[in-house]
């Protein structure tokens, strides 16, 4: 008999899952502090969700993500409510990516990162489009200009401001993600669900 | 009777419901005039004025910025989209009519959005929005993960500034190139993602340990809502049921 939904995500959160889970929604949302810090030109935040994709599985990276939405838009950014549906997807896909074992090997982890972001920005385009009209009161919003007065329509313009930021974002937060479970101790991995998502 | 700190969680979620609903199918210049009245009703009425002087900062903050962004939107979409008749020329900058109008749309639209947003959240105590959503059915498991998750938002950005300053200590390049400084975000990722890995594993144990995971749910406090309150949140989702029916006609008949 096939799990339920609920039953799946009370499987994978055990024990060390919830402080963890809790840790990786906070790293959503304090990551644009380093990446200020450091001076990198990218937003990182879903290495939260997709660390714990790997490392717990997809139903809870699937909550990380929404719920680090939810409090970022507590917390003085409310337009993260709407891109909800764009966290799941990064969740889900990426805890599918995890279990077929694409955490493995560098190449696919490059592959993925790659399609994850095309994915991302397949599905933020209509929300940006319809729901803001193009505009997110960000930097990037000049670039969906820019595509707009050389003649596209709104929602291919934001699509491309997305193809021309989200593949480098996800593809820098797999690689980073690669890297830190790679590192980790297998002493510590262990004691997570995924620790054979990273064998 | 003591006055009412906040109204209840019902009501503004149905109040949140009818302003996305409105920002959805008004015209622009309805969603500025109840952008001013939620402003108005920040200051006036007492539920929903900001919990703390940090949300009150945060909320007039993003009132600076959203005016800003709206102006910035608006002149940049009337630049950039050349249809429609020449509404002014300045410094040899021409401003176009569906550019304009596309523009104050969009503005208005985003910020009623946000503003809705933001004012729930601002004047809605986290606790009790816990507690609402536990007694709706949410697991103790995910209301532990947000309890825990706002005592990680209060450690991690000092940890992340400690972990910073060590790292730039031993020389790691935080201020080389931009592929040096990704390569440094490991540096200082890796601490940070182990220390948090170990103290999750203590945590954990303590949980199964305390036999939290077993534990049948916690007796629920029955929220506190009067006849008043539900009328209240039915009015405003008849009236958002009003509005998106008279939208969809004059969409029929257009």
């Amino acid at each position: 008999m096939p799990k339920s939904i609920r039953q799946r995500i009370a499987e994978e959160m055990t024990g060390a899952a919830l402080p963890f889970l809790a840790f990786c929604i906070a790293l959503n949302l304090t990551a644009g502090q380093i990446t200020a810090a450091l001076k990198i030109p990218l937003y990182l935040d879903s290495i939260g969700t997709i660390l714990v994709a790997v490392l717990v599985g997809p139903w809870s990276a699937v909550i990380c993500g929404s719920t680090a939405n939810l409090l970022a838009a507590a917390f003085g950014n409310p337009t993260m409510i709407f891109f909800i549906p764009v966290v799941v997807v990064i969740g889900a896909f990426s805890g599918f990516l995890a279990k077929k074992g694409w955490f493995r090997k560098w190449y696919l982890v490059v592959i993925g990162g790659i399609l994850q972001g095309v994915l991302a920005a397949c599905i933020s385009a209509p929300i940006s489009a319809y729901v803001f009209g193009g505009v997110m009161m960000a930097g990037t919003d000049f670039l969906v200009l820019y595509f707009r007065s050389v003649g596209n329509t709104l929602l291919n313009s934001v699509f491309y401001q997305g193809l021309a930021s989200d593949p480098a974002d996800k593809l820098v937060s797999f690689l980073i993600v690669f890297f830190l479970t790679k590192n980790l101790p297998q002493r510590l991995l262990s004691r997570l669900r995924g620790a054979a998502n990273v064998g | 009777m003591p006055v009412r700190a906040y109204l209840d969680l019902p009501s503004k979620l149905a109040l949140v419901f009818l302003l996305w609903v409105c920002a959805f199918t008004l015209s622009w210049t309805f969603q500025v005039s109840l952008c001013l009245l939620l402003v108005i009703a920040r200051f006036a009425i007492p539920a929903f004025r900001p919990l703390s002087p940090r949300s009150a900062t945060a909320f007039s903050k993003f009132i600076v910025y959203s005016i800003s962004v709206a102006l910035l939107v608006v002149c940049l979409n009337a630049l950039f989209i050349k249809t429609g008749g020449t509404i002014a020329t300045v410094l040899g900058f021409s401003f176009y009519e569906d550019g304009l109008l596309f523009g104050l749309k969009t503005a208005s639209r985003l910020i009623l959005l946000s503003f809705s947003v933001l004012m729930f959240f601002i004047s809605t105590p986290l606790p009790v929005l816990i507690g609402y959503l536990q007694e709706k059915g949410l697991p103790p498991s995910l209301v532990l993960v947000l309890l825990l998750t706002l005592h990680f938002l209060d450690q991690l950005p000092r940890r992340i500034h400690q972990i910073f300053l060590a790292q730039q200590a031993r020389g790691a390049p935080v201020d080389a190139g931009v592929i040096s400084r990704t390569k440094a975000l490991l540096s200082i990722l890796s601490p940070l993602v182990l220390a948090s890995i170990v103290e999750s594993i203590e945590r954990g144990t303590a949980l199964e340990l305390r036999g939290f995971l077993s534990r049948p749910a916690a007796d629920r406090i029955p929220a506190q809502i009067g006849k008043q309150d539900n009328l209240l949140g039915i009015c405003f989702y008849f009236l958002s049921l009003a509005i998106l029916l008279y939208s969809i006609y004059r969409w029929l008949i257009a």
